[in-house]
């Protein structure tokens, strides 16, 4: 089973580049030259951060068959594709012009390139929505490989391969430089706006509250991942924190209404941000704003982290844990956090309903979160199945495309203002 | 007398008592068994007899029941529609989310007991495509 698996991808059916090179060495041979397309899936990995391995896998399996099918419809000889490593998320295209037609030409490929391009991101976007479609590029390096026999054929297809993806990465770091251009305009224009995705009472359906997300107005930056990962890279984090928070508390005044809650994400290195202050903050009432701290970004000094958490919560503010459960760290993380809302990671809540490991696990957080005094959101509810089981398992709030999908214009039942009960005992003002 | 419409399970544990309290229990109510006493052969009966569920016990020499898991999950053609329940103490959080990694569907806590098991079959066969 071990050798198999090596030579051939489970999620893509794709033979690998080790079980390949047999197959077309004596084409190559006869032919004298091989075009290799090194498909880069930037931030594929983003997608298994956020929704677990499940959903990249899925994706991959989208990507896979979409490449298929394309390339069935072209005319490119030879032509194979397969993938680096079982696996792995970029995929490598061989072609090796058949006997009786010229190798393609530089636009033949260049068609080639954009169509498969095209075919791939329609597809993800038709089975997997547009927040995972908006959140990968596809940089596509090429090389061509002149059959030298005095070299080890195997090595030629190696170098061509390496050659490939170095020119896919080149394409990658020019497109970020364009990203940061983008973003720095995005900053200068204000140009981003708030969807509000309702947060809604398990058992009874009412909005409970919308948590803000920022959507960039310029195509590049449609995609709150892609804008702060451009963010970090141009050491411009703070300036889009600050932006997208300005944004969020503006709309909360003309969308919500009266006791709906606003959740706001908030990263950890915004607590380090001079202007992120309580007084800064231009909201009526605190008590009705839920700042959401990611449990993924690491946070270095818990007192001092504890230290800002208070400030703002002894103006009445409420926290959040995001992702919970995303990591090893487990309950005592959360813990230190003492928040008022535990959102469970969505990799908790794909397909519950067939997974008793992750019952298990939900079961121990609202029983957790029951014990202290803080709610259970699960998020990433996209099948009724899924809202069934986390309604049964007790989890109090749920959000997901199953109930509501984000919305520009914040919609909603009215739900009477429900204070939940405070975790700790230290909360003054309130 | 396994009853041939019943689900073929699979029950892999390195402790042959183990495994044969299982299997008499299971055969009792009627399911095909088969036994592997290590991840490899575990592997090998699984393309062999494609059973509908797996029982894995996790510490078993060479090949653990998590690796186990693992290649039986990323099989091309059984990866998809197999339950593999594992039989552990996942005692805490870190140990269920390793579980999920590896892609298992349930656990039983080890030492079990039968009426448990019986409960962990019962409950993922339920959730198998029907034959």
């Amino acid at each position: 089973m071990d050798y198999h698996q090596l030579l051939r991808d489970s999620l893509t059916r794709l033979p690998t580049v080790a079980a390949t090179v047999d197959s077309v060495r004596k084409a190559i041979q006869e032919r004298g030259e091989l075009v290799i397309l090194y498909f880069n899936f930037d931030r594929y990995s983003k997608v298994e951060e956020v929704y677990g391995w499940e959903k990249l896998d899925s994706v991959l399996e989208t990507t896979g068959s979409a490449m298929r099918e394309y390339l069935q419809q072209t005319h490119l000889g030879s032509s194979r594709l397969v993938v680096a490593f079982p696996n792995d998320d970029d995929f490598i295209f061989f072609h090796v012009p058949s006997e009786d037609t010229p190798a393609a030409t530089d636009a033949e490929l260049t068609e080639l390139t954009s169509g498969l391009k095209d075919a791939v991101a329609s597809q993800i976007e038709q089975i997997h929505g547009e927040d995972i479609a908006a959140l990968f590029d596809i940089f596509v390096g090429r090389s061509h490989v002149i059959y030298n026999p005095k070299l080890r054929l195997e090595r030629q297809i190696y170098r061509g391969l390496r050659e490939a993806a170095n020119a896919s990465k080149s394409l990658e770091h020019r497109e970020q430089a364009r990203k940061v251009s983008d973003l720095r305009e995005t900053l200068r224009n204000r140009g981003l706006y708030i969807e509000y995705h309702p947060i809604v009472v398990a058992e009874t359906h009412e909005v409970f509250g919308y948590e803000a997300l920022a959507r960039g107005t310029m195509r590049s930056m449609r995609s709150p991942e892609v804008m702060f990962e451009v963010a970090a890279q141009a050491d411009l984090v703070w300036d889009l924190s600050r932006l997208c928070r300005n944004r969020a508390i503006e709309g909360m005044g003309k969308l919500l209404k009266d006791g709906e809650l606003l959740f706001m994400n908030v990263d950890p290195s915004d607590f380090a941000d001079p202007a992120f202050e309580v007084n800064e903050l231009l909201v009526d009432d605190p008590t009705r704003v839920v700042i959401e701290i990611t449990e993924r970004t690491a946070i270095k000094d818990y007192p001092k982290f504890r230290g800002r958490l208070k400030e703002f919560r002894d103006r009445g503010y409420r926290f959040a844990v995001d992702d919970a459960g995303s990591g090893y760290a487990g309950l005592g993380s959360i813990a230190n956090l003492e928040p008022d809302f535990i959102k469970l990671d969505i990799s908790l809540i794909t397909c519950i309903d067939a997974n008793f490991i992750k019952q298990n696990l939900v079961e121990t957080m609202v029983k957790f979160s029951n014990d202290h005094g803080a709610m259970v959101i699960a998020e990433g509810v996209e099948r009724a199945e899924e809202f069934e089981m986390v309604k049964s398992i007790g989890v109090h709030l749920v959000q997901g495309f199953f109930v509501h999908k984000p919305s520009a214009n914040a919609v909603g039942v009215k739900t009477p203002y429900r204070p939940t009960p405070v975790f700790r005992s230290d909360q003054a003002g309130t | 007398m396994a009853d041939t419409s019943l689900p073929h399970i699979l029950v892999v544990d390195d402790n042959p008592d183990n495994a044969h309290i299982i299997r008499d229990y299971l055969e009792a109510k009627g399911y095909p068994i088969t036994v592997a006493y290590n991840g490899d052969d575990a592997l090998t009966a699984f393309e062999k007899v494609r059973p509908a569920l797996v029982l894995l016990d996790v510490m078993m020499p060479g090949r653990d029941g998590w690796q186990v898991c693992r290649e039986m999950k990323q099989h091309p053609t059984l990866g998809k529609t197999v339950r593999i329940v594992m039989v552990t103490a996942l005692d805490d959080w870190v140990n269920k989310r390793q579980a999920l990694q590896t892609g298992a569907d349930d656990f039983v806590e080890k030492p079990f007991e039968l009426a448990r098991l019986g409960s962990a079959v019962d409950r993922n066969l339920k959730l198998t495509p029907a034959k």
